[in-house]
């Protein structure tokens, strides 16, 4: 309870992002003010080989989560996992640190 | 800028793992006094609200003209605000995330985050910290300095990324390396406006807000 006060603003901040996040994502893809044109280097490769080399590119593994089609749920889900594994991540490096130094 | 699986060799791959691998352990040690702070906990939920921006941002794309697209890969951004070497294992994270979902590949881990992480990154911090000396000189306000610093340094590194990630392709044999350059860096010349626009609005407002979170303000030593 005490650590949820103590960062009582930095969540607040968190759930306000996502939320803005989410949409931003939505309205976005809704009015199409975002594109689903191939990025650069997809461009590149298009342009060079066509869209079905590109797609059958081999890959040692199925990513786990690519069952996920729907842009909505996707965005939520990756928002969440990269909170997650970025502060568990930087929790264990500052407490490493810490220890170190003591 | 995400590359898939199976796109570049297997010397190649390996070397950018190796490299990567490497200057993610000399960041875990060089990455500043930030971490050893008391109240350095405090810092760990921004983390988290700045893993949920880059992963947004790379995981939408605006439109660029010439039926192609761009998102933001933000190396420069989060090495601004958390430091050069944190910001690679920030990108190195984010895009472990993106290949779970098939954004970018398992076996391209290694060289995406070289290209968005130690490019993107620490180059393009560098490249910040320079400008920001030669900004010094001039009579414009320490956050504009910044600001401007960071919207060119964002655009030349995602250009510079463009670079090696074209020579990394013809290395590879995947397109002739003639082709495979100038397509890129054409392309990520029109995408590195937004990268630049975005970057620079991101840091501009956090310094009207909250600039302590500019963690990298003693390397900028900006006046």
């Amino acid at each position: 309870m005490s650590i949820i006060k103590r960062n009582k603003w930095p969540l607040i901040t968190i759930l306000i992002i996502v939320v803005a996040l989410m949409t931003v994502i939505a309205v976005g893809f809704t009015i199409g003010f975002l594109s689903e044109n191939p990025d650069g280097l997809e461009r590149v490769l298009i342009d060079y080989y066509g869209e079905e080399w590109l797609e059958n590119l081999f890959s040692p593994w199925i990513p786990f989560l690519s069952w996920i089609t729907n842009d909505y749920v996707a965005g939520i889900v990756g928002v969440v996992l990269s909170i997650t594994v970025l502060m568990g991540t930087f929790y264990l490096i500052t407490r490493f640190k810490k220890k170190k130094l003591e | 800028m995400h590359l898939p699986d199976g796109l570049l060799n297997p010397i190649t791959t390996i070397v950018l793992w190796i490299v990567t691998i490497a200057i993610m352990i000399l960041g875990y040690f060089r990455m500043g006094k930030m971490f050893e702070k008391e109240d350095s906990e405090k810092m760990i939920p921004y983390i988290g609200v700045l893993a949920a921006i880059i992963f947004a941002f790379q995981f939408v794309n605006y439109p660029v003209p010439g039926g192609t697209s761009g998102h933001l890969v933000g190396g420069t951004l989060v090495a601004i605000i958390l430091g050069p070497w944190a910001s690679v294992i920030v990108l190195f994270l984010i895009l472990v995330i993106q290949s779970l979902f098939g954004d970018g590949g398992i076996t391209a881990l290694g060289p995406n985050a070289f290209n968005m992480g130690i490019i993107c990154g620490i180059v393009g911090f560098y490249i910040v910290v320079l400008l920001v000396r030669i900004f010094n000189k001039t009579s414009l306000k320490k956050e504009l300095k910044v600001t401007i610093a960071t919207a060119i340094g964002s655009y030349i590194s995602i250009v510079l990324a463009a670079f090696i990630c074209g020579i990394e392709i013809g290395i590879s044999g995947t397109i002739p390396i003639e082709i495979a350059v100038p397509a890129m860096v054409f392309w990520h010349i029109l995408i590195g406006i937004g990268e630049g626009l975005i970057s620079a609005l991101i840091v501009y407002y956090i310094y009207k807000t909250k600039p302590d979170f500019i963690t990298s303000e003693s390397i900028l030593k900006v006046k």
